[in-house]
């Protein structure tokens, strides 16, 4: 006629962090209530039905209730004391449960009594065999109580390590990623910056006012690259002013070399961009295309609408790409910086942006990123 | 009078260097300023000054080939110049110039560190003056130092992984494969290489210099900027009276250049 069992879960979570324990010891205690309840009505249907022959089925169920609560707020009140929020080891757990089980029986078949109105010389067993055999009975259903339940925290907290473990992991590619932007967004050349200062200090002695000129353009080029790898998103208005000092200074620098224009229309200003796409693009047309010229050029960069694109063009008269987009000069890297540009491309927009490298005419190279227009 | 040449394509940093010079060493002469690394290397060959600055980013040619095609071209018998390579930052460059014991100056230029390279110039030059072994041949001593700086300035040998064994390339709408050892050798042209066998020759789109790293050293050897030959193929290295050395190959009547730089490889054993 007895019957019994527990609850219990050998704790974790709040710990590890796990989603469904975040929410608070009153939640976790109902839900760990909800389930020792379930757990004792199928310990009641076993002892009605499968010892006690179906006859007894109201007093099955207060005496499993009671001896199955009893045993479930032992196990819990002591794996809180003894562990409080950790998880406790799985043999100190089953020994606690082990420990528990016949107080847990006495315990409940008292209160099964008083709730009853039972004399309690008639409920406790009168032989200690019988007695031995319901505190068995209770250790037994304690313990698959015990497993389940550790079985399920188990899960959960797997569950909880492995989205853990997949959150940091995102968490980490994304962190890499900025950084290798941002590195990527302020690499100022430090060939370009020494040649740059070497300029000025030359400019100061030759022509102080060009010199003040060119200090001018270093500052807002320096001043606008860093903001530019600050920020996540700049307008084209700031990127046309970040080349426009860029191309000033190698145009100091290049002389009669150097000829740019920068055509940007005024409803174009406020459109909104990552930042540093046009840059390496100016950059690879001064440096493969301009700079190993003998005569130097020209470039001409634009932005445009077209169609549902906004379409950016840099246009140069340089000593050009073949038809396999390969710088023909003999410096290395044009290709990685090409991947570079295409793989943000790639990462920022999906296959919603464009990008192509191609023969200008009559010479030169042209390169245009096309990517989607935003209101 | 001592004489200079100033190689630098950007106008103010020659304006700048020509200036610093003449502030620290007042009797110097400079006898041009050019642009580019084809004038740098017409105008000194014009012009024959003592010094050149060449600056090591040029449009045209770079520092170091237009010093190297200097010393291939170099009349015999004339001084050849003292070459002082001029560079902005590139951390490179200068564990390059430190190892080949170069002189270099960097740019920007700082007046304490050039009045150190001036002084080593104006040592050597009166050096080159007092102590000239043949009065008709002063100086001879400089083209030698200058042909073992740009050795040592050449890029390391590194043993790639894999070595090329077969090179692709395409002749109308179909890919040639050649074995490499049946190349004789790789000229460099405008923009192509030409891989030059027994009995073809086939353009490929590469660079020389990225095609040395992936031979073989010990079979494959530059002989000139524009060449790599095949030990194998090589017949007889020949002097001519102007003491310019060039190859005989084996299945092949043309010649080739051997550069002054690259010279030490026929030396007899």
């Amino acid at each position: 006629m007895m019957s019994s069992d527990v609850s219990k879960r050998p704790g974790p979570a709040s710990a590890t962090g796990a989603p469904q324990e975040n929410s608070g010891f009153w939640p976790m205690f109902r839900r760990h209530a909800a389930l020792a309840m379930l757990f004792n009505f199928a310990c009641v249907i076993f002892s009605t039905f499968v010892l006690s022959g179906g006859k007894y089925f109201f007093r099955n169920f207060v005496f499993s209730m009671c001896i199955g609560t009893a045993a479930w707020l032992f196990i819990d009140l002591g794996r809180y004391l003894l562990w409080r929020g950790a998880t406790p080891p799985k043999p100190k757990f089953f020994l606690l449960v082990v420990a528990v089980a016949p107080a847990a029986y006495y315990v409940g078949i008292v209160a099964g009594a008083l709730l009853l109105g039972f004399p309690l010389a008639k409920v406790l067993p009168s032989s200690s065999t019988a007695t031995l055999g319901s505190i068995v009975f209770t250790l037994t259903a304690s313990m698959i109580g015990g497993w389940i339940f550790w079985n399920r925290s188990e899960l959960a907290e797997l569950k909880a390590k492995s989205a853990e473990q997949q959150a940091r992991t995102a968490a980490i590619e994304k962190q890499a990623m900025q950084a290798q932007l941002q590195l990527l967004q302020t690499q100022i050349e430090p060939h370009m910056l020494f040649n740059t200062l070497a300029n000025l200090q030359g400019l100061i002695a030759l022509d102080p006012a060009r010199a003040q000129d060119m200090l001018d353009h270093l500052i807002r080029y320096l001043r606008a690259t860093l903001a530019s790898s600050r920020a996540e998103r700049t307008t084209l208005e700031h990127e046309f002013a970040l080349l426009d000092a860029y191309l000033g200074l190698m145009a100091v620098r290049m002389g009669a070399r150097l000829a740019y224009t920068l055509n940007l229309p005024d409803d174009l200003r406020a459109h909104r961009l990552p930042p540093m796409l046009l840059q390496p693009l100016i950059e690879n047309a001064i440096k493969h295309g301009l700079e190993p010229k003998i005569d130097g050029g020209r470039i001409d960069v634009s932005a445009a609408r077209a169609g549902a694109c906004l379409a950016l063009t840099v246009a140069d008269t340089g000593l050009g790409i073949d038809d396999h987009g390969m710088a023909l000069d003999s410096q290395p890297g044009t290709q990685v910086g090409l991947a570079n540009i295409r793989e943000r491309l790639q990462a920022l927009y999906g296959d919603a942006a464009g990008f192509t490298l191609v023969p200008n005419n009559p010479c030169g190279a042209m390169a245009r990123l096309t990517l989607p227009l935003e209101s | 009078m001592t004489t200079a040449l100033i190689a630098e394509d950007e106008a103010i940093l020659a304006q700048t260097l020509a200036n610093a010079l003449h502030r620290l060493w007042p009797d110097l002469r400079i006898v041009a300023t050019v642009g580019n690394g084809v004038a740098a290397v017409q105008e000194t060959l014009a012009l024959r000054p003592d010094i050149v600055f060449f600056d090591i980013k040029m449009p045209g040619k770079s520092g170091l080939d237009a010093a190297h095609e200097l010393a291939d071209e170099w009349p015999d018998g004339a001084p050849f110049p003292l070459i002082v390579f001029v560079t902005a930052y590139d951390q490179y460059a200068l564990e390059a110039f430190e190892h080949a014991a170069a002189d270099y100056v960097l740019k920007p230029v700082n007046d304490a560190r050039l009045a150190k390279t001036v002084e080593r110039l104006r040592a050597r030059i009166e050096q080159g003056r007092t102590q000239a072994p043949a009065p008709d041949r002063p100086r001879d001593g400089e083209l030698e130092r200058a042909v073992a700086q740009l050795r040592s300035l050449l890029p390391a040998q590194h043993v790639p992984a894999e070595k090329l064994t077969i090179i692709r390339a395409a002749v109308g709408n179909q890919i040639r494969m050649i074995p490499i050892d049946e190349v004789v050798y790789l000229e460099a042209t405008d923009k192509y290489v030409n891989v030059v066998t027994a009995d073809s020759e086939s353009l490929i789109r590469t660079s020389l210099r990225d095609l040395i790293p992936q031979l073989d050293g010990t079979r494959f050897w530059q002989i000139h900027r524009s060449y790599v030959v095949n030990v194998k193929r090589i017949d007889s290295a020949v002097r001519d009276d102007a003491g310019k050395l060039s190859l005989k190959l084996r299945g092949r009547g043309e010649t080739l250049p051997v550069s002054r730089v690259f010279a030490h490889l026929f030396k007899q054993m």
